[in-house]
């Protein structure tokens, strides 16, 4: 029996090309733009190596000073008592006015060192600079690296990939050792290889000389926190960065909580030091504040320039909702139209099987695999478009370092929602048309 | 086999009520070759659909092979159709995504026949009806006798012990006209099909068995 409504759909499709192709493209088509969308999501905000935590990290990329201006309003009522004199109620408030005076940046690592060492419920951190570029020389050529400055705590918070060797650690760092982590890509452009034997060699940084103790895989994401090409020890950076007594200067701080969940308490314990922070007197400002955030919530607020990390999620995501709904939308609602019209177009056709003996059931299962059909070659259309769209993105750099993968659960996931709709655009009406009275539908 | 008992038929659109059958009363015994007459528009086509349990009767009494019919979206209904009546529609009904010999097929489908014997038996229909060399057509690349033809094929492809044909000589010339007469003569004498068939010509009506005239729905012989 199956095979019959299987070939009878075969010869419907094949019999109405332009439909079937209409179809077809509307089904391919939506998969393919929501392998897309989620796959650059995914690669957005998904977790990847070395950020494989990256639901419990809170970021604090800078500090911001401000002073805000209030205006004092004073409200007098006069009131004329009955022997008439006057009395006088008076009323002083005080509130900000919006303007105000701030400035933010990266802080030193003074000031992270000293206060923001002992939060709760952070299973470990890291401190550590992104700023710097640093030119190598080896025979007389020249490489430029962008150089991380970070402490032991980089490699907890951070996992890198080590193709060979290891991470320098607590002693290398207390101790200043000139010692280096780079990625296979700068290992290739300055040592030309990617080997076990790079392991130990030295290379001439600026004035001095580091010796590598192990190379990472560069992180195909597009992540500030990560990108660096070369990593040193915090303690190697300029002495006098290195003990400046300012507040600001180049680093930054990256905290994983114990458990997802924990973050909030992180953010807490940050804003809980801006409160409580006394200002130094003879700074132009009267207060502080941190900003920290979730990466999705460093990356809306950057994006759209709002320090409200609730409203810069809103005003990020909310048009991009609208537009990929949109853009959805219209090819589903062709679907379903077109599937709709269908059935009806075929009013006569059901009329006629069921005077030959089909039941309502017969009329409905060759409609779901005229469905079915459909999205199964339209499901493997889509997946030939969205493996060779990703293939094409990632083989021309379109996304920069950015790599799109393809999952093949939403895959699935996705076939599974349009053959839903399909379905039920189809069989609705498919169901109404099986039990309308045949010689009615016959006239 | 067919009993129809004051049956009436009445059409409702907004602005008329058209009595399509008034009161009719027919039966129509096992084996037998009846013809039914009457002006264009008289209900003929009515009676037919109600013969054939594709149309309802207002008011009245259907019973086919000695049980009445009520539920007529069941399953029941379906298999009886399928097994038991054939239907030659007077505008033929073919599904113009199917070709000619898929059309035939059609009431094999809703049973369990494999998809060789189904094609062997619609080859064979085909080819008492004539039209063997259109099996791969599609019907909008037949003429109208050829289109009857292939509704001719559909209708007996079964074997029902009932065939219903709505003017099934219509738009054929005489030669084809009797030829088809010959066969559904055949049929009838040879396998004991019953068959109703109208008609508006007294030549094919003299053929059979009985003959029945309608006028304005109602039965006037
Ligand atoms: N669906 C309908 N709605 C309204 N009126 C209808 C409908 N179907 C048939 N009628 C009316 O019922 C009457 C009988 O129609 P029917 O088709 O049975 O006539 P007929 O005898 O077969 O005519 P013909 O010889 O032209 O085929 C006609 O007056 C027709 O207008
Ligand atoms: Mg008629």
């Amino acid at each position: 029996m199956i095979k019959n409504y299987l070939t009878l759909a075969l010869k419907v499709l094949r019999r109405k090309p332009f439909y079937t192709f209409i179809s077809l493209f509307g089904i391919s088509f939506t998969l393919m733009i929501l392998m897309l969308v989620t796959s650059m999501g995914d690669a957005l905000f998904g977790a990847h190596k070395p950020v494989s935590d990256l639901d419990q990290l809170v970021y604090t990329p800078f500090i911001e000073r401000y002073t805000e201006f209030y205006d004092t309003t004073y409200t007098v009522d006069t009131i004329v008592m009955d022997d008439g004199a006057l009395r006088f109620d008076s009323l002083q408030s005080v509130e900000p006015n919006g303007s105000m005076n701030n400035s933010n940046g990266p802080m030193s690592f003074h000031f992270l060192d000293e206060h923001m060492r002992d939060f709760e419920n952070v299973d470990s951190y890291t401190f550590f600079s992104d700023a710097s570029h640093i030119d190598a020389y080896l025979d007389g050529r020249k490489v430029s690296l962008n150089t991380y400055y970070a402490d032991a705590g980089y490699w907890q918070v951070f996992d890198f990939d080590f193709i060979h060797g290891l991470p320098f650690g607590p002693d290398d760092v207390e101790q200043g050792n000139k010692v280096a982590v780079i990625t296979d890509r700068a290992a290739r452009n300055y040592f030309g290889e990617v080997s076990a034997a790079v392991v130990g060699s030295e290379m001439e940084l600026g004035s001095e000389r580091f010796r590598v103790v192990g190379i990472v895989e560069r992180p195909l994401i597009d992540d500030r926190t990560v990108r660096g090409d070369i990593f040193l020890p915090v303690t190697t950076i300029d002495n006098r960065q290195y003990t400046s007594t300012e507040m600001y200067g180049p680093f930054q701080a990256v905290f994983k909580a114990t458990a997802p969940g924990k973050r909030e308490s992180i953010k807490q314990q940050i804003e809980f030091l801006a409160d409580n922070f006394e200002m130094p007197p003879e700074s132009d400002y009267e207060n502080i504040r941190f900003r920290p955030g979730t990466y999705v919530e460093i990356f809306a607020g950057s994006t759209v320039m709002e320090n409200d990390y609730d409203k810069a999620k809103l005003m990020l995501f909310i048009p991009v909702a609208v537009l990929l709904f949109l853009f959805l939308a219209l090819p589903l609602l062709n679907l379903i139209n077109l599937n709709i019209s269908r059935v009806y177009e075929r009013k006569s056709e059901i009329a006629v099987r069921k005077a030959f003996g089909a039941d309502s059931r017969d009329i409905l299962y060759q409609f779901i695999f005229e469905n079915l059909v459909l999205t199964f070659i339209g499901g493997l259309i889509g997946l030939a478009l969205a493996v060779l769209v990703i293939k094409y993105v990632n083989a021309n750099d379109l996304l920069g370092i950015v790599r799109l993968s393809f999952s093949v659960q939403n895959f699935f996931y996705f076939l599974l929602v349009i053959l839903l709709f399909g379905l039920f655009s189809g069989l609705l009406p498919a169901y109404r048309m099986s039990r309308t009275n045949i010689g009615t539908a016959l006239r | 086999m067919i009993e129809l008992q004051n049956i009436s038929k009445s059409y409702r659109t907004d602005t008329i009520e058209t009595l399509a059958l008034q009161h009719m009363n027919l039966s129509v015994p096992a084996g037998e070759f009846l013809s039914i007459m009457g002006p264009s528009g008289c209900g003929k086509s009515t009676l037919l659909n109600i013969m054939g349990l594709i149309d309802e009767p207002t008011e009245g009494r259907v019973a086919l092979a000695g049980k009445e019919v009520t539920n007529y979206n069941g399953s029941k209904v379906a298999r009886f159709r399928n097994e038991q009546l054939g239907f030659i529609f007077q505008s033929f009904h073919l599904i113009n995504d199917l070709s000619v010999v898929d059309n035939v097929e059609l009431p094999l489908l809703y049973r369990r026949v494999s998809g060789k014997e189904r094609r062997r038996l619609a080859l064979e229909a085909l080819e008492r009806v004539g039209l063997s060399n259109r099996a791969n057509h599609f019907p909008t690349q037949l003429s109208g006798g050829q289109k009857q033809r292939v509704a001719i094929a559909r209708a007996i492809v079964g074997r029902p012990n009932i065939i219903l044909a709505d003017e099934p000589t219509g738009n054929l010339d005489s030669h084809m006209g009797d030829e088809i007469m010959d066969i559904l003569t055949r049929l009838n004498q040879e396998l004991g099909t019953t068959i109703v068939m109208v008609t508006h010509d007294e030549r094919m009506a003299k053929k059979t068995h009985r003959l029945v005239r309608l006028s304005d729905g109602e039965r006037v012989s």
